[in-house]
């Protein structure tokens, strides 16, 4: 497939593994029975514009019908028999959990236009294009490039292997009070950044401070978005929520300090320590917020491969395991 | 020390195997507030608590625990266990308070340490 040929940008590699099928594919899917006519079915792929029609029953995929098979059978004078006999039931199927960087490999391996789409249960689902992927590629890319252009430092000309394991994307929805998916986002990132091969150390202090973020998203805010950018050696987070807002920023910075109800203290949080503890694992840290609006957090951890300890910034001012606050670090 | 060489000496139950395992327990840490665990800063520890929320286990990931024990006898829902298995992260319960359980696993260290 030209995709994996021409070494194509960061951004698209990163797309395309990120991606799954389900993503892309088209759900409504138009099908025919076994026992439909291929007159029916000619009639169907005219009406709806379409090459290719999945025979199936109740989920359960028998065989495709396309163009070719169409053709076939009116020079064969079997047009009104059932498609059963005449389909291709010898098919090259997807899965919906695969990347989309495997369907790519299997458009550019087989000459199919189409792809099955099933479940993990082996129930069709859908059915994935070209067309489909080139919509949706076009769709997060348009999406993509917005948001690398309010991000300074992105270097998507870097176009080498090593430099497309040290680059991450990814972005996550935060629902307020939503404790069953809190802490997802900074499990995720965690497992990505060990991917990457970067110290564990560093790997931690990126995921504490992805976790408290969260949890004060959850906590705390209305909702928000939670991202993290891993590029030129540097992990930025950012937590942005709709509101309501901090109305002192010094106060909720201080340890101890948390307006956590008991029912969130009972779930082992709010003791105030969540701020406190992103500043301690940070390189850099700000946080704007306005009464009635939202909260802007933004935090930066060096993660590059520069013979840092990954020590935190506060064991780095104070080695002998003592935390500025008094704390005793452990 | 390992958890499995805990589960050999003190019969906590087992509930999720995970990746750590059979890694060497570096530091043990026990409290009820993940806002403390958050601050631990040190890898393949194992995590001694009486609260039964699956924040645990994500807070467990986070800090790079090597597992999870629940103690005071308490009964785990099934999601606990399921997302214990599917972060990778031990999960054992024990009848015993936290204190008791931090003793057994200091006994077991002492006599680790003293016959090497």
């Amino acid at each position: 497939m030209p995709l994996d040929e021409d070494r194509p940008s960061l951004v698209l590699q990163e797309l395309i593994h990120r991606m799954k099928v389900r993503d892309v594919m088209t759900r409504a899917v138009c099908t025919a029975e076994r026992q439909t006519p291929l007159r029916a079915v000619q009639h169907l792929m005219r009406d709806r514009g379409i090459s290719g029609v999945p025979v199936a029953e109740h989920g359960r995929l028998f065989g495709i019908v396309s163009t070719p098979d169409i053709i076939r059978a009116w020079e064969g004078g079997i047009i009104d028999e059932p498609c059963q006999r005449h389909m291709s039931s010898r098919l090259m199927v997807l899965e919906e959990d695969m990347p989309l960087a495997f369907a790519i490999r299997y458009f550019g391996r087989y000459t199919y236009g189409r792809f099955p789409v099933l479940n993990r249960e082996q129930m069709l689902v859908g059915i994935l294009s070209q067309r489909d992927i080139n919509r949706a590629l076009l769709r997060e890319l348009a999406h993509e490039v917005r948001r690398l252009e309010t991000h300074s430092g992105v270097s998507a000309a870097a176009g080498d292997e090593e430099n497309f394991h040290k680059y991450m994307l990814r972005e996550f929805p935060v629902v307020r009070l939503d404790f069953e998916n809190a802490g997802k986002a900074a499990n995720q990132i965690r497992l990505l950044l060990l991917e990457r091969n970067i110290a564990l150390r560093l790997v931690r202090r990126v995921a504490v401070a992805v976790y408290e973020l969260e949890m004060n998203l959850c906590v705390h805010s209305n909702g928000g978005v939670l991202s993290c950018l891993v590029t030129n050696g540097r992990a930025e987070i950012i937590a942005c929520d709709s509101g309501p807002g901090i109305s002192d920023i010094e106060w909720a910075c201080r340890d101890g300090t948390s307006t956590a109800t008991a029912w969130v203290r009972s779930l082992g949080f709010g003791a105030g320590m969540g701020l406190p503890n992103v500043k301690r694992v940070a390189d850099e840290f700000s946080i704007t917020s306005s009464t009635g609006g939202g909260t802007t957090v933004r935090v930066v951890v060096q993660v590059g491969n520069d013979g840092r300890s990954g020590a935190t910034p506060a064991e780095e001012a104070c080695p002998r395991h003592a935390v500025p606050d008094g704390r005793s670090a452990p | 020390m390992t958890t499995g060489m805990i589960v050999q000496r003190t019969g906590w139950e087992v509930l999720a195997k995970g990746n750590g395992y059979d890694r060497h327990i570096r530091r043990i840490v026990a409290s009820d507030l993940m806002s403390d665990v958050l601050v631990v800063d040190e890898d393949d520890l194992l995590l001694l608590t009486s609260l039964v929320s699956d924040q645990v286990l994500r807070t467990a990931q986070v800090v790079g625990a090597v597992g999870v024990v629940v103690v005071n006898g308490k009964t785990l829902p099934s999601s606990m266990v399921a997302v214990a298995n599917g972060l990778g992260v031990s999960l054992l319960t024990t009848r015993l308070a936290k204190y008791d359980a931090c003793v057994a696993l200091h006994q077991i260290m002492e006599a680790k340490q003293a016959h090497g």
